[in-house]
Parts: C-alpha cells; structure tokens; sequence
C-alpha cells in the first residue's frame, strides 16, 4: 500500500518532468517544479511514516517549505521583474524533445536494474524513476535557451538525487541533508542575482546571446 | 580549542570583518594579517600531523591525514599569496578609477570566504561535508568572476554556475549512490559517509552501486578540476576574474578538486581494484592534455592561455595518478606542490601585464612588452619557464617522474601521446608568451600603458617568484615529509 503510494509519487514526478519539457511557458514550468517538489516532500512522509524514521519527516518538511513554496515564489518574483514569460524558439522543438526523452526514460530504468536491492521493487522503481529525472534534466539543459529554464532544470535534477536518497537509502543523514538544502537555495539565489544582472545588460535572459567567449 | 577548527575558522572570521564596511586600510590589514594568520595554523595543524597525531574534529568528519596535510598548506600558502596581491590590485585599480568602494568590500569579503570554503575541503573526511564544502567554493566564487560586471564576465559567471552545479548535482548523486552502496553495513548515521569507514568496510559495499557512484563523483568533481571534457568554464572564469581571485581558482581550487578526486579514487580501489578508476582517470588526463595543446597554439588571450596550462597541469596530474604505483604517485604529487609554487608567479606578472595594458588581449597588448614593462614582462618569462617544465625548475622534475615511472608501466602508447603532447605545449606556450614580451615594441599606438610601479602587488608577485626558484633548490624537510606522507596515502589503501 505504502509503497504503491511511494511509486505513484515518483512516477507523477516523473510526469511532472514531461510536462515541463512539453510545454512553453515559464510560469507553468515554475508550477511544475512546485508539483514535483511537493510529491517529493510526500514520498518523504510517507516513508518517514511508514518506517518511523523522524528524520524524514524534517527532511520532508524542509524539501517542501525550500523546494514547494520559497524557491517557486522567488523564481515567479523573478520573471515578473524581468517580463519574460516564455520559451521561444527552443534548440530542439516539443515533439523531439518528448520522443528523445522517452528514450532517456527507458536508459534510466536500464540502468537502474543494476542497483543493490534491484529485486526489492521500491528502491528499483524509485531509483529508475530518479536516473531518468537526471538524463532529461541535463537534456532540458542543453535544448533550451532561456535562463530560468536552466535553473528549473537544474533543480530538476536536485530533485531527483533527492528522489534516490529517499527511495534507495533510508534518507541521508540529517546533518548532510541541511547542509545540502542551504547550499541549494543559496546557489538559486545567486542564479537569481546573475538572471537579474544579465537581463540588465543584455535585455533578454536568452543565454545564446551569451556567446561571446570562444576558443 | 581545536586546532583544525582555528585553522577553519581564521579566514571565516577575516571574511566576515572583510564585508563589514569601515575605512579600507583598517580592512585591508585586517586581511592581510588572518590569512597570514590562517598559513601558520595550517602550519602548526600540518606540524601536529608530522608529529605523529591525527587532527580531527566533529567525530571524524574534519580529520587530518597526510593527503589532507598536504592541500590545506598548499592552499592556505596561496591564500596568503592572493590576499597580498588583492590588497596591492585593489589600490592600483582605484587609482585607475576601475574599482569602486562597494567592489572592494566585495573583493575583501569573498577572497577569505572563498579560501575558508577550500580549507574545508582539504580537510573533509566525510564525502557529505567534501560536497557542502566543494559547493560553497563554487558559491564564493561566482561574484568573483562576476567582478568586473562586463558583458563578458556575465557570461562567465553564468557558465562557470550552471556548468559548476551541474558537475556537482553528478557528485551529489555519487554521493547518495555511495551513501545507498553501504546500507545495512555502514548504518544511517553521518559517519556511513566517511572515507575511514567506507575503505574500512570496502568489502562489504555493493559493487556495482559504487562503480555507478564512482563514475559520478568523477566527473562530478573533474568538472571543478577543470578536466577535459568539462573544462570549458576555466578559460571564461580566469580570463573574467581578478588575479588574486584567479590564482585561487587556479591553484587552491585545483588542489581541492584534486584532493576530491583522490578521496574518490581512493574508495573505489578498495572495493573495485585499482584498475577501474586509473583507467578512467588516465582517460580524462590525457583528454585534458590534448585538449589544452590546439587552444595553447591558437589563443589570442594572455589569461585563457593560463587557463589552458592549468588543464593541462591536472590532466598531467590525472596521468600520474592514473598510472598508479609509488613512483607516479609521487610525481603527481610533486607536480601538485611545484604547480602551487609556479602558478602564482605566472598569474600575477599576466595579471600586472594585464592591468598596466587595461587588456589581457595579445592584440591590445601588443608585441614587446619587455622593453615597457621590464619587471612584470621578465617575471612572466620566468613563470612561463617554470609552468612548462624547463629545467632545473620543479615542475621539469615531476614531470619526468611521471613519465619515468609511465615507461616502465603497462601503458606505453598513453606515455608516448602524453609526452608528444607535452613538447608540443612547451612550444605553444613558449611561442605565445614569447610573442607577447619579445621582439619589437608593437603596442598599438592609440592605447596608453601606465608606467610600473614597485607596489605591494609587484612586491608579492617577487615574493612569490622567490619561493618558487628556491623550491627548484631546496625543499623543507618538513614539506617534503608531506609529500611522502600523501603519497602514503594514495598508494597503500
């Protein structure tokens, strides 16, 4: 029950990612991300719940006030300064990007059957579910060119490394997951300062008009 | 109180009065005086450790090996070295107008925060805390490559970020895969991510999860190495930074990434066999190496020519660690130290250079350097000397160790490209810097070049230049006792 429930999460997680790839506009990926967050904070509970591990249930809880409110809200308050609403003219276009990142999916879970615990579902599932989060992150990337974008993606992937800790590990030790968080929303808050500063030099947060610097 | 922790918390504590506003001089004392501070208690930390302890703190997580040793004198000695020189850039720079006093606190504050975040890194025992640390030197440092707030260093910064986190999500995700490897047999505390415990209990990980977890955290913390193909941040990153904070990410940061990498190779030895990450690490070097030979021969900037030497100085030291054995080891650990000393000489003359032209372009710079700007020009010809190997200069003497000990390994055709690759970098670096301070006086002639001054920046610059010909010489007993020490390390887990 508990661990159809851990699965369910992961794969609305995954089809958060999906989403995000299929669609243009930066106010909507930023919901995206804030959904994702948010399942990732329940997974969290409900193992927490499951296994008596307090420690999760912090963790959870820091993964949802960071992840699903304070980092979405200063991500919107960013685009709404600078007036960039969408992602025009992506490197690779939506329907490509969707069949590329399916083939990435199946990579992920191939991988994954490698992994200790590979016969005990959950972790397998979860791990499968968070490898192929990391390979279309990356993709996101590189195929798109605005900033924000960028930043989604990367935390993205911050997610799904998230995804691991709890679903293949117990969690990581609190200490370390503090440490990390802290880190996260200071890195997201310097991305903010650099979107802010290169909106106003460039008038445009399209980092290929970041090119200059070659050879 | 601990001794470690002091070391740790020296240049914490310089950082936090540096981004107080006050009058400059006050400040710029207050810098100068706890980074020298911060390398006498690396000293005295690194002095307990050849004493025979073992420095730790916080139950293991911060501990003091000879590989640990090593770096944190290493790096806090560069410390020192930058916050001389930013003192003496900051004072050329306003009376140049480039600077204003907001830039300076900035410069003040990240310098020390930026070294505090490094020492943390030398010293981690815990791979959880090594990642913290590895991402607040990243986090530190992207104002410093911002600094100038051109279009160009905007751009630097954001590659240098985006590029920097992404290699570190890879080793966050190493980390987590190695944490989930040791489940049910290192337990759930915080000391399941130690490297003691993990070499302690290598047989008992899951094999495969730590091959998985292994090929992350590489590329995860080549990436802050600048190892190729993740290198393409440095040559933006050091063309945009100041010097002084240049030269840290240059030598203190590689030294770190290195220090990193050898954590991680040092696990995966123990519970794969050696085989698995030397090859993986003989395969970056050498990328690294020939990557840096064609943008040496066709570079067209003073700064990204000495950021292509520095990836190739850690894809040579990724060769000789690769190459494994005793006799590599100890050669990529040389090379480590003699870099340290080489390196900054070579930063500071391009960056003096750099400063009196107001471009590190070769074609604002012009030709000739050496008859306007004889001190600056003369150092970097000796930098250069030294940062390609000539004899009888240091890094000549690592540099054969390696190969030495290459030739009579099993990896003959590697060898033989690296060496290959090595003349052709000698000629390419030798051409471009000789094109810059030889010859006839070709400086354009709408450009003005300030006169040379015998500031404290070109003072430190000639400190610096001091120590590394007398390292050619003489190393302390001590030091080399650390090196050993290391390459203990290194080889016998």
């Amino acid at each position: 029950m508990i661990h159809d429930f851990v699965v369910l999460c992961a794969a609305g997680m995954l089809v958060s990612v999906l989403l995000m790839v299929g669609q243009k506009a930066l106010v909507v990926a930023i919901r995206l991300y804030c959904v994702q967050s948010l399942l990732l904070g329940a997974v969290g509970i409900a193992l927490g719940l499951a296994q008596h591990r307090p420690h999760l249930l912090v963790t959870a809880a820091l993964t949802i006030v960071l992840k699903a409110v304070l980092i979405p809200w200063f991500l919107l308050r960013v685009i709404d300064r600078v007036g960039i609403r969408r992602e025009i003219e992506p490197y690779v276009n939506v329907p490509a990007s969707l069949l590329l990142c399916l083939g990435l999916t199946v990579v992920g879970y191939r991988v994954s059957l490698g992994m200790a615990g590979a016969s005990q579902g959950v972790a397998h599932q979860v791990v499968g579910v968070a490898l192929s989060m990391v390979l279309i992150g990356l993709f996101l990337m590189v195929a798109r060119r605005k900033a924000i974008t960028q930043i989604l993606a990367l935390l993205t992937v911050e997610n799904a490394v998230f995804l691991v800790a709890v679903g293949a590990t117990s969690g990581m030790p609190l200490v370390v997951e503090l440490g990390i968080s802290f880190d996260v929303i200071l890195a997201v808050l310097v991305l903010g300062v650099l979107v802010h500063r290169i909106v106003d030099r460039f008038e445009s947060m399209d980092t290929s008009r970041l090119s200059n610097l070659r050879g | 109180m601990n001794l470690l922790l002091a070391t740790l918390a020296a240049p914490l504590a310089t950082a936090g009065l540096g981004a107080l506003p006050g009058p400059r001089r006050p400040k710029e004392v207050v810098l100068v005086f706890g980074l020298a501070a911060t390398f006498a208690l690396a000293i005295a930390t690194a002095g307990r450790f050849l004493a025979g302890e073992t420095p730790v703190a916080f139950d293991g997580a911060l501990r003091v090996d000879g590989l640990s040793a090593l770096v944190l004198v290493l790096t806090a000695f560069v410390g020192l070295l930058s916050g001389l020189y930013s003192v003496g850039y900051l004072e050329r720079n306003e009376r140049a107008g480039f600077v204003s006093a907001k830039r300076r606190t900035e410069l003040l504050a990240l310098v020390p925060a930026y070294l505090a975040a490094l020492l943390l890194v030398a010293v981690s025992n815990n791979l959880g805390i090594l990642w913290i640390a590895v991402e607040a030197t990243t986090l530190a440092s992207v104002f410093l490559v911002a600094f100038h707030n051109r279009d160009t260093s905007l751009e630097a910064a954001w590659k240098f970020l985006v590029l920097g986190s992404v290699g570190l999500a890879f080793a966050l995700l190493g980390t987590v895969l190695l944490f989930a490897s040791g489940q049910g047999v290192l337990g759930e505390e915080m000391s399941a991510l130690d490297c003691t415990r993990l070499l302690a209990h290598a047989s008992a990980l899951h094999p495969f999860t730590v091959k998985l977890a292994v090929v992350f955290l590489l590329i995860g913390y080549g990436t802050k190495a600048g190892l190729a193909p993740m290198h393409t941040w440095k040559p933006d990153a050091y063309r945009e930074a100041p010097s002084p904070a240049g030269v840290l990410m240059a030598v203190g940061m590689m030294n770190c990434s290195v220090y990193a990498i050898l954590r991680v190779h040092l696990v995966s030895k123990a519970v794969l066999g050696p085989q698995f990450s030397e090859l993986l690490l003989l395969g970056l070097g050498l990328a690294s190496v020939l990557v840096a030979t064609p943008f040496i021969l066709i570079q067209w900037n003073l700064k990204r020519l000495l950021a292509y030497s520095s990836i190739e100085h850690v894809g040579i030291m990724a060769i000789g660690f690769g190459l494994g054995g005793e006799a590599a080891t100890l050669g990529a650990l040389l090379h480590m130290t003699y870099h340290t000393f080489a390196k900054p000489v070579a930063f500071f003359s391009a960056g003096t250079l750099a400063q009196l032209h107001r471009s590190s372009d070769f074609e604002e710079i012009g030709g000739g350097t050496l008859g306007r700007t004889p001190v600056a020009s003369g150092l970097l010809l000796l930098a250069t000397l030294m940062v390609t190997g000539s004899p009888p200069f240091g890094l000549f003497w690592s540099e054969m160790t390696i190969l030495k000990a290459g030739f009579f390994g099993p990896h003959l055709v590697v060898v033989a490209v690296f060496l290959a690759a090595l003349v052709v970098l000698f000629c390419g670096f030798f051409y471009q810097v000789g094109r810059v301070t030889l010859g006839p006086d070709t400086k354009p002639k709408e450009r003005a070049v300030l006169p040379e001054r015998l500031d404290l920046a070109m003072g430190t610059t000639l400190l610096a230049a001091a120590v590394a010909v007398a390292s050619a010489f003489y190393l302390p007993d001590s030091l080399v006792a650390l090196v050993r020490a290391a390459v203990r390390v290194v080889v016998s887990a």
